[in-house]
């Protein structure tokens, strides 16, 4: 037994230093991996979760209140200085401030510390002073905390209703009419209207901000308050998730620094469903006609060579084929020959939701086309001979024997194109992406899918805010956070293609034996 | 009889009829899609012809402008990109593509510095060291990493590492510096330990076990940088770079880009080289260890040339992937047409000009053809480089079937 021992610490020693090198490399890559994760996890789920403000004294007496952001060193040694996030833009002027560590004298968190946050200049910090009800009652002090929130909760509801009322009721009736007629119902409809609208008006808060200067808000501007320093745990919880809950399901404010990114969720999911429509019957028949039905020549192994070559080609390029072939050929001719009326103004010839999943259904392609051939040359010849030799013919074969024995192939195949195009953001660029598209495609007005219109995308918001935004830290969180979600849909998608190759080998493997 | 001849040749046709009808379809649904993706390469060529034979763009655009030097005002020699600059004083406009085809490879070669070190290092420790179950986990999570998309990785690059680089850019220069001494203490600390110890830390689950010494070493460096910075580099590395060796260093810089990318090139020349490097036939890897050889000399000197053709091929698709990446570059790198060779200066490649600068030219427009023109170069380059690979490929493959049938 000793002498075993020995050997193997001896044969490892000689093993020398490249192979830890090598092992060393691994180690660094898994690292930078968890790492990027891990950042992603970390900021864009944290941004939710309400942060403590806090109350900083400095040494020439004045005060502010904040969120604290980071602490970055000055430079030439000079100590280090910290970001504080104060929001009230409409006093500062701006919604960041940096101090020098060395300033400050105290730190406090108080909790009576309110954040507010409003439809215009963003959020405002300070205290709740006093609170004048819709019907010109004043209350002041702690009862006025109770009173903002019983009418922010009545706010929301009155605006959930407006918001209904006009999507389901009044929309769908203004569209058909023709101007001069009315209809009864949207005289009702338009009189609740009015009179929700009424409902909401009215009243007003007094915030005092830390150094005492006074905020009027008149209450239907604001949307939610909260005091951060006196959250529980669970209340904080409970924050946390109906933050990532708005993220997810409301649409972009501020030019995209602020809001949700449902838009942008529904026009990539909407474009990649098409697109998966548009490729995966286009790459099956392919690859069962090379693989099937074409003549095993050398013609054939060429086009298989580029065909898999072309997976390789940038996708930038597919993108300029795009802009020059569907939007300015297809799409200018379509617009000479149907929409003449509004030309110059292009209806198919700029870039739009059909001419994005076109462009990446061809960039796609070659993912399917390669996966549905692989899938197709594992399954065995006597499987198909057998089938021919019972007299079913090359239709019969095909559909009855090959296809359904290559399915998890042609699964996976769709899956690896769904994850790789929802992940492409440069071809969309040339080809119909829009910063902010107000009007999702999908909608209750003839003919429901809106081809021609441009739509948001994940992967473009990412980039859109994070480069082009003005207020990019203001920005950054929702950036990490739509980055993350980005990942999520896209690591599921592969997580599925990698499970179904694993099921489909399991398969073929022992159908080989 | 229940059925009649004739009603049975009657069904047989109907079958065939179908059958072939069948087959029309598949055949003209697979050649349209195939036909569809073939026309790429002939679209760009045909779009870009008229930058070479119609009279009036020659006037503007000569094949001078495009690849050669001009004089510049100073009377210096140099390449400019600014095809939208219409100066009445120049007659010819300033459309050398010669800068951002120099990005394009500067980018991609710092790429492929940092990715093919990692990546083959990587490749070769699962395909000949690693344990079995380690394995199995670890290479699904690097083909996952191939698949986070550009945009990601090009922002955490541009907005989140370079702001960190440009204040830590000391820390960077130690980590480089401690990285490669720091595995080595790793083993070398390894070897001491007593025997028992040694076997609960094994080679073969060196991948996990050295994430924690690599945190440690980073953290060492970070706690370093300010002495070396303090003794060599006169107290601050980024003047010390500017006043000595006159170098512009801005945030988002091609050795940023090359970090990212390099990232993002890594998994896919991973995939490869281990195909590559683990396709080797047993027998002359299992042959060489009977006659005494170490792990590491069978891979040096019998595994590694039997699978170089395969390796040449995995970094030959990653040459590819880097030159076309674009987003990572356009978010990463400052986008300025420079041609230097400063790490810490910006650049811009071809993908990233098409991907900013398309939109907005019109169709037909000379600027609209240049990039076409660019766009085919990238086509054109991409395209010639996984030909080569997959020939390179299929060559090995068919060495390895004689290797493996030879025993």
């Amino acid at each position: 037994m000793r002498w075993a021992f020995g050997s193997r610490a001896r044969r490892s020693r000689r093993e020398g230093i490249g192979a830890w090198l090598a092992a060393g490399s691994v180690a660094l890559s898994l690292l930078a991996l968890l790492a990027l994760l891990a950042l992603l996890t970390i900021r864009g789920l944290g941004h939710f979760w309400p942060a403590p403000i806090a109350l900083v004294m400095l040494e020439d007496g004045r005060q502010l209140a904040g969120e604290h952001v980071r602490e970055v060193p000055l430079p030439e040694g000079e100590g280090r200085e910290r970001l504080y996030r104060t929001g009230n833009r409409d006093l500062e002027g701006s919604r960041w401030q940096w101090v020098p560590v060395s300033s400050i004298t105290a730190v406090s968190h108080p909790p009576d510390l309110v954040v507010l946050e409003r439809r215009r200049w963003g959020e405002a910090i300070g205290r709740l002073t006093s609170l004048q009800r819709e019907t010109g009652e004043r209350v002041e002090g702690e009862p006025a905390w109770a009173a903002l929130n019983a009418r922010l909760a009545e706010l929301a509801s009155l605006r959930q209703a407006r918001d209904a009322l006009r999507e389901e009721i009044i929309l769908p009736q203004v569209r058909p009419l023709e101007e001069g007629d009315e209809a009864p119902r949207l005289e009702a409809a338009n009189a609740r209207l009015r009179e929700l609208q009424a409902a909401m008006q009215g009243g007003h808060l007094i915030l005092e901000a830390v150094d005492g200067r006074r905020l009027e808000v008149p209450l239907e501007q604001a949307r939610r308050a909260r005091r951060p320093n006196g959250m529980s745990s669970l209340e904080k919880l409970v924050a946390w998730g109906n933050g990532v809950w708005r993220f997810l399901s409301e649409g972009p404010r501020a030019a995209n620094t602020a809001g949700g990114v449902w838009p942008a969720i529904f026009g990539t999911v909407l474009m990649v469903m098409l697109m998966s429509i548009l490729v995966t019957p286009f790459g099956v028949l392919a690859a069962i006609y090379l693989n099937e039905v074409a003549h095993q020549g050398r013609l054939t192994r060429l086009v298989r060579i580029s065909v898999r070559n072309l997976a390789g080609v940038p996708s930038i390029v597919y993108g300029v084929f795009g802009l020059g072939v569907f939007v300015y050929g297809i799409g200018g001719t379509l617009d000479e020959w149907f929409f003449d009326a509004t030309l110059p103004s292009p209806t198919f010839g700029t870039g739009g939701l059909l001419w994005a999943s076109l462009t990446l259904a061809l960039l796609t392609l070659p993912v399917v086309i390669v996966a549905t051939e692989e899938g197709l040359a594992r399954i065995p010849d006597q499987q198909r001979e057998g089938a021919l030799a019972l007299g079913a013919t090359r239709l019969e074969m095909l559909t009855r024997v090959v296809l359904p024995m290559a399915t998890p192939a042609m699964l996976t195949g769709m899956i690896l194109a769904v994850a790789r195009a929802a992940g492409e953001v440069a071809p969309l660029m040339l080809v119909g992406v829009a910063k902010l598209a107000p009007q999702v495609p999908l909608d209750g007005d003839f003919p429901f899918l809106h081809l021609e219109r441009k739509f948001m995308h994940l992967g473009y918001h990412i980039f859109d805010a994070a480069l082009h935004g003005g207020d990019v830290e203001a920005a950054m969180p929702l950036v990490y956070a739509t980055a993350l979600l980005l990942v999520l849909v896209i690591l599921v998608l592969n997580l599925t293609a990698i499970f179904l190759r694993h099921h489909l080998s399991m398969r073929h493997g022992a159908l080989a034996r | 009889m229940p059925d009649s001849p004739s009603t049975l040749s009657g069904r047989r046709r109907l079958r065939q009829g179908r059958d072939r009808l069948a087959t029309a379809l598949v055949t003209a649904g697979g050649i349209g899609a195939i036909v569809a993706l073939l026309a790429i390469g002939l679209f760009l060529a045909v779009e870009v012809m008229p930058l070479f034979w119609s009279s009036e763009a020659t006037e503007t655009v000569s094949q001078r402008a495009l690849w050669l030097p001009r004089e510049g005002a100073d009377g210096a020699v140099q390449y400019r990109w600014d095809p939208t600059a219409t100066l009445p004083t120049e007659d010819v406009a300033r459309v050398s593509l010669v800068p951002l085809a120099w990005g394009t490879l500067e980018a991609a070669a710092w790429a492929l510095l940092i990715a093919i070190p990692l990546a083959l290092g990587a490749a070769a420790h699962s395909a000949l060291f690693m344990s079995t179950r380690l394995r199995s986990r670890v290479k699904p999570t690097l083909e996952l990493m191939e698949a986070l998309p550009g945009v990601v990785i090009g922002f955490i690059a541009g907005l989140v590492l370079a702001p960190w680089v440009d204040r830590h850019l000391a820390d960077v220069l130690t980590l480089l510096i401690l990285l490669v001494p720091g595995l080595l203490l790793a083993s070398g600390l390894r070897s001491c330990l007593p025997p028992r110890l040694q076997q609960a830390i094994p080679l073969s689950w060196a991948g996990l076990w050295l994430l924690p010494w690599l945190l440690l070493i980073l953290a060492a460096a970070h706690g370093l940088s300010p002495w070396l910075e303090a003794w060599v580099f006169g107290g601050d590395l980024h003047r010390w770079l500017e006043v000595r060796l006159g170098l512009d260093i801005t945030v988002r810089n091609a050795m940023i880009v090359g970090m990212a990318m390099g990232f993002a090139v890594m998994p896919s020349v991973y995939a490869l080289a281990e195909d590559a490097l683990s396709g080797v036939p047993r027998s002359l890897a299992e042959g060489a260890q009977a006659l005494g050889a170490t792990r590491w000399q069978t891979l040096w000197r019998v595994v590694l040339p039997a699978a170089s053709p395969g390796i040449l091929s995995a970094v030959m698709i990653g040459a590819g992937r880097a030159v076309g990446e674009t987003m990572i570059v356009l978010m990463a790198s400052g986008n300025a047409a420079l041609m230097t060779w400063n790490p810490l200066d910006g650049l811009r490649s071809l993908a990233a000009t098409i991907a900013i600068e398309l939109p907005e030219a019109g169709p037909e427009s000379l600027h609209y053809r240049l990039l076409l023109l660019a766009a085919l170069l990238l086509f054109v380059f991409t395209f010639l480089v996984n030909t080569l690979a997959e020939w390179v490929r299929s060559r090995l493959r068919r060495r390895y079937r004689r290797l493996g049938s030879g025993r």
